[in-house]
């Protein structure tokens, strides 16, 4: 008993670090993560990939385990958008046995470079910030509202008419 | 012939005499004398209950809506929006049951109108309290007006609900200026603030006949207005719903879903105030059982419309049964709340059509138990429009704790629920004690049928 709980508490103890490399073979993006702990190669360690987003990363594919020469060989999607062509790419391990959670990340210029037509952002519109509303609208909504508080102001004053009329009336 | 035809018109009119002027005006004042040991217990009870509330309130602002609150991530409105439905729906009786009666000159309405305007103005002060009650950061209330969209609905909303609540005020106390005027010079009796209360709110009124034009042409444009008034404030808020992208709330049928609610659960609080008023004020003359008869008759035909929206707004999607629609309609009707969507119908749409019928079930007693039954459904319907509506998002929130898909309201939530509603009560129990319920010179002229010599009687 005692054993085993020694056993799981230094179980993760040992480093290991990865290496990234990119490489095109034929037309494929393939991505490398060489696994080494203190220089040896580590294999069957499952390495997973993921590409950084606005929020969080993005998982590629499922974990795959290093081979007999602690490499981790992914293919990349050739359509993951991005704004400048560029992709940080993460590899990670999580949660081993035998290692500890390590993380390295690499940059590459595999995006798909996407071109957002922002031109009809300064028009006015329904979806637009408070500044961009439709013209239209302001002036319906400005004339309700205005005709309905004009009632509410003119019954206020025709009360104090009516306080007048009285006071004329006392006289 | 004419003759014939005229003769009612000045038998009724002779027959109403100052002096019977006189003795109503003392029926309709009593209530406005010392506050008795029940009524202060009354009295007493809301207020307790009103101050739960705020200190429960306090503790949510305190220590984080988080920690008082069931609200999470999946339900993000819970049961204060659901409340705020129900107090808008009430605040809709000036509509249901005084304007649009005045308009159709159904001459029933005279001495329940006022109680409709009470009603209305309070539960529309109860539920703006409750939009900020349930706003994530109260402070930062006024950024709504700095930073708002003209085209949010929550703006839209924030404007019709103080625009309605500006009108419910003077729709009230405009009508009330001779009523106060009646009590200034016919109550003696009185606290001496009181009496300078009546003088000051009464603004002069002498019944002169230019005043009496001047207030009948206010009034007759205010009730026009108020109307369309509360229809948009009925409408805006079920806007609030069904312009946002859930499912179970994308619906065209909404705005007039909403309003055909609204009609109903006004009749059903009416029957249940003029009942509390006739029985506690002793104005069985002046709140009759006819006019229990007309809000029973009222009752159903408004419980066939609700009935129809809810046919539209249920089974017309239950016939598609689109994948969208299908977790949320058969989570209703055969699911987790089936039990309590069947009971909301049965009580809230089936009891107020049928059991009217019956002309025993139109007399104050039975049709006020009716009544009761059919708000309570009411308020339920409500929260279960909300609530299991945000239980099925068109996009499944990820890594939450699987206790955060289902929403139970808290004590702290139910807390300050309670005291929206006893805050309503306390506002309309507290009106009745310092002006007059009814409006004298609205019956006074209803005896008259209408006759300028009104003027007359002050």
């Amino acid at each position: 008993m005692i054993l085993f709980s020694m056993a799981n508490t230094f179980a993760q103890d040992k480093e290991a670090k990865i290496t990234l490399t990119f490489e095109k073979a034929d037309s494929l993006y393939v991505c490398k993560a060489l696994v080494t702990s203190e220089g040896i190669p580590v294999i069957e360690v499952p390495v997973n990939l993921s590409v950084k987003r606005l929020f969080s990363k993005l998982p590629i594919g499922d974990a795959v385990a290093t081979d007999s020469t602690g490499v981790a060989t992914f293919e990349v999607p050739q359509d993951i958008p991005s704004r400048n062509g560029k992709l940080i790419i993460f590899a990670t391990i999580a949660d081993d046995e035998n290692y500890m959670n390590t993380e390295t990340s690499g940059e590459v210029n595999w995006g798909t470079i996407v071109v957002s037509d922002n031109s009809n952002v300064a028009e006015r519109s329904i979806a637009a910030g408070r500044d961009g509303a439709p013209i239209y609208f302001i002036i319906s909504s400005l004339l309700a509202i205005g005709l309905v508080w004009g009632y509410l102001v003119y019954a206020v004053l025709q009360v104090f008419k009516i306080k007048r009329l009285g006071s004329l009336n006392k006289n | 012939m004419s003759e014939e035809k005229n003769t009612p018109e000045s038998t009724k009119y002779e027959t109403f005499t100052q002096e019977e002027y006189m003795v109503m005006k003392d029926d309709l004042l009593r209530p406005l004398g010392k506050i008795g040991k029940v009524g202060k217990i009354w009295i007493a009870f809301l207020t307790a209950v009103f101050l739960a509330g705020v200190f429960a309130y306090y503790l949510q602002e305190s220590r984080g809506k988080y920690v008082t609150t069931g609200l999470r991530d999946y339900t993000t409105w819970g049961v204060y929006i659901s409340n705020f439905l129900f107090l808008v729906a009430l605040s809709l009786s000036s509509v249901f049951m005084s304007a649009i009666l005045k308009l159709t000159n159904f001459q029933w309405y005279r001495p329940i109108a006022r109680i409709a305007d009470v009603i209305s103005l309070s539960s529309i002060t109860m539920a703006g309290i409750c939009i900020m009650i349930s706003m994530g950061r109260p402070d930062r209330l006024h950024h709504l007006l700095i930073y708002g969209r003209i085209q949010s609905p929550i703006i839209w909303d924030i404007i019709v609900v103080a625009t309605y609540f500006v009108t419910c005020v003077l729709v009230l106390f405009i009508a009330l200026i001779p009523s106060l005027s009646t009590c200034k010079n016919h109550l003696k009796n009185l606290p001496k603030w009181q009496l300078k209360m009546y003088e000051f709110l009464s603004f002069g009124w002498e019944g002169t006949a230019e005043q009496w034009k001047i207030l009948k042409k206010i009034i007759f444009i205010l009730t026009i207005l108020v109307i369309p008034l509360g229809i948009a404030l009925r409408t805006v808020s079920a806007w609030l719903f069904s312009t946002t992208l859930r499912p179970e709330w994308d619906s065209t049928n909404f705005g007039a879903y909403f309003v055909a609610g609204s009609a109903l659960i006004t009749v059903a609080v009416m029957i249940i105030a003029v009942y509390a008023f006739r029985k506690v004020y002793k104005l069985e003359k002046y709140l009759t059982e006819m006019h229990f008869d007309k809000m029973g008759r009222t009752m159903v035909l408004m419980g066939l419309i609700y009935a129809y929206f809810n046919i539209n707004e249920y089974l017309v999607p239950a016939y598609k049964m689109s994948g969208l629609h299908a977790n949320h309609l058969l989570n209703l009707f055969i699911g987790e709340d089936a039990l309590f969507y069947w009971s909301v119908v049965f009580f809230g749409i089936a009891v107020p059509i049928i059991s009217p019928l019956f002309k025993k079930m139109r007399k104050p007693l039975p049709l006020s138990i009716i009544a009761l039954a059919v708000l309570i459904a009411g308020w339920f319907k409500f929260y279960l429009i909300v609530i299991p509506g945000q239980s099925h998002p068109l996009l499944p929130i990820q890594d939450i704790p699987a206790s955060w898909a289902h929403y139970t309201p808290s004590l702290v939530e139910m807390t300050i629920v309670a005291a929206t509603i006893a805050g309503t009560m306390l506002i309309v129990t507290l009106f009745s004690r310092y002006f007059p319920i009814i409006s004298v010179w609205e019956v006074a002229e209803g005896k008259l049928e209408g006759k300028e010599e009104i003027i007359n009687y002050k």
